[in-house]
């Protein structure tokens, strides 16, 4: 029999454990572009244990674009940053300029990256997921409460 | 009108509550980020479902009209026969991939290794070789519309659940709280007010004694 749910433990206690569960999904590690495109099953192990499998098309179309320095300096997945900006907009985080110059490739414009992160409206954010499903990745991050904000 | 939380009437009690509002609202901003995100991930998908089956319609076309010409040239009996002996084993790699923390399914064509070559070169002509190619291409297509029809259905499913963590938030855990530490704090006050009157009553008493 299933355990029913405790009737005295607050509901929003139930909740919390979304927060956990949201961010599951998340690389154990990171993989260089190079090192993935010599993999004949391309992937990477996640936090719940379950892998996360590259599209070997979407590994080859960044290939592409990449000379062969920037394909052992991109490390992938690249991480997208949900609800982290001031105004609740997403971050693409930069580790390295090669991240900058895939975002403006993709977007079809030059891109600013500011305390190692690209700031990525929705529908940029919409343009980037349509062309990078596997190799990027959403975290979920809560943003720290601002001087003066309602709690 | 939402309930009460049950609770004893006590100021530890009311710095509790504050703490699991904060708490609530914290979880329902990041769940909200997260439904939006995924209706964007679901309208791709959907999106990209459209095309798929687009292509697979076309693809279907060109191939049995291709398919149509190379029986027109060899004949039913003929294509048949070489056909028969020109098999190909055709495996699919599956596999998980996380959108958001969903597990949405992965599947692969994988080469065999077996070409359309095994067909007789002599007796075949360039048509049949052309309605492989085609049907080839088409169960790409198949593979790919069946991946994105089952990441669309375990998608909507993670909508339905994470829309209904939110609207419990919104309008059932969050309005309680609120409800519970307004009331907590008239209960206080009203507290506050009669202790000031019993004061001054005593004051009073003591004055007159």
């Amino acid at each position: 029999m299933a355990d029913l749910p405790d009737p005295n433990r607050p509901p929003e206690e139930y909740f919390a454990g979304e927060l956990r569960v949201m961010n599951a999904h998340l690389p154990r590690g990171t993989k260089t572009l190079a090192d993935l495109l010599a993999e004949p099953e391309p992937f990477v192990a996640c936090r719940d244990d379950t892998p996360h499998l590259f599209r070997i098309d979407e590994l080859k179309l960044l290939a592409g674009f990449l000379s062969e320095e920037e394909r052992r300096t991109l490390n992938l997945p690249m991480l997208i940053e949900v609800g982290g900006g001031a105004r609740g907009e997403s971050m693409l985080r930069c580790r390295s300029p090669v991240e900058e110059k895939v975002a403006a490739k993709i977007l079809g414009m030059p891109v600013a990256c500011r305390q190692e992160a690209i700031t990525l409206y929705r529908p940029q954010l919409a343009r980037l997921r349509s062309v990078l499903v596997t190799t990027t990745q959403y975290v979920f991050v809560i943003r720290e409460r601002a001087a003066g904000e309602e709690e | 009108m939402p309930r009460l939380v049950k609770v004893r009437p006590t100021k530890i009690e009311l710095i509790k509550l504050r703490r699991r509002l904060t708490l609530s609202k914290r979880i329902q901003k990041i769940v909200r980020d997260r439904l939006s995100i995924l209706t964007m991930e679901f309208l791709r998908i959907a999106r990209e479902i459209v095309e798929a089956r687009q292509t697979l319609t076309d693809g279907m076309a060109s191939a049995y009209g291709a398919l149509s010409v190379a029986a027109g040239s060899h004949g039913y009996l003929a294509l048949e026969k070489d056909l028969a002996g020109a098999g190909r084993d055709v495996g699919i790699a599956t596999g998980l991939r996380n959108v958001a923390g969903v597990r949405m399914p992965s599947f692969e064509l994988v080469d065999s290794g077996r070409t359309i070559q095994t067909l007789n070169l002599l007796e075949t002509s360039s048509y049949l070789d052309q309605a492989a190619g085609e049907w080839e291409a088409t169960l790409k297509a198949i593979v790919r519309l069946a991946e994105l029809g089952r990441s669309l259905d375990v998608m909507g499913m993670e909508i339905n659940r994470t829309k209904r963590i939110v609207n419990a938030l919104e309008y059932m855990v969050i309005p309680e709280l609120k409800a519970t530490i307004k009331y907590l704090n008239m209960k206080f006050e009203e507290r506050d007010r009669e202790e000031k009157s019993r004061l001054k009553r005593v004051k009073v008493l003591l004055q007159q004694a």
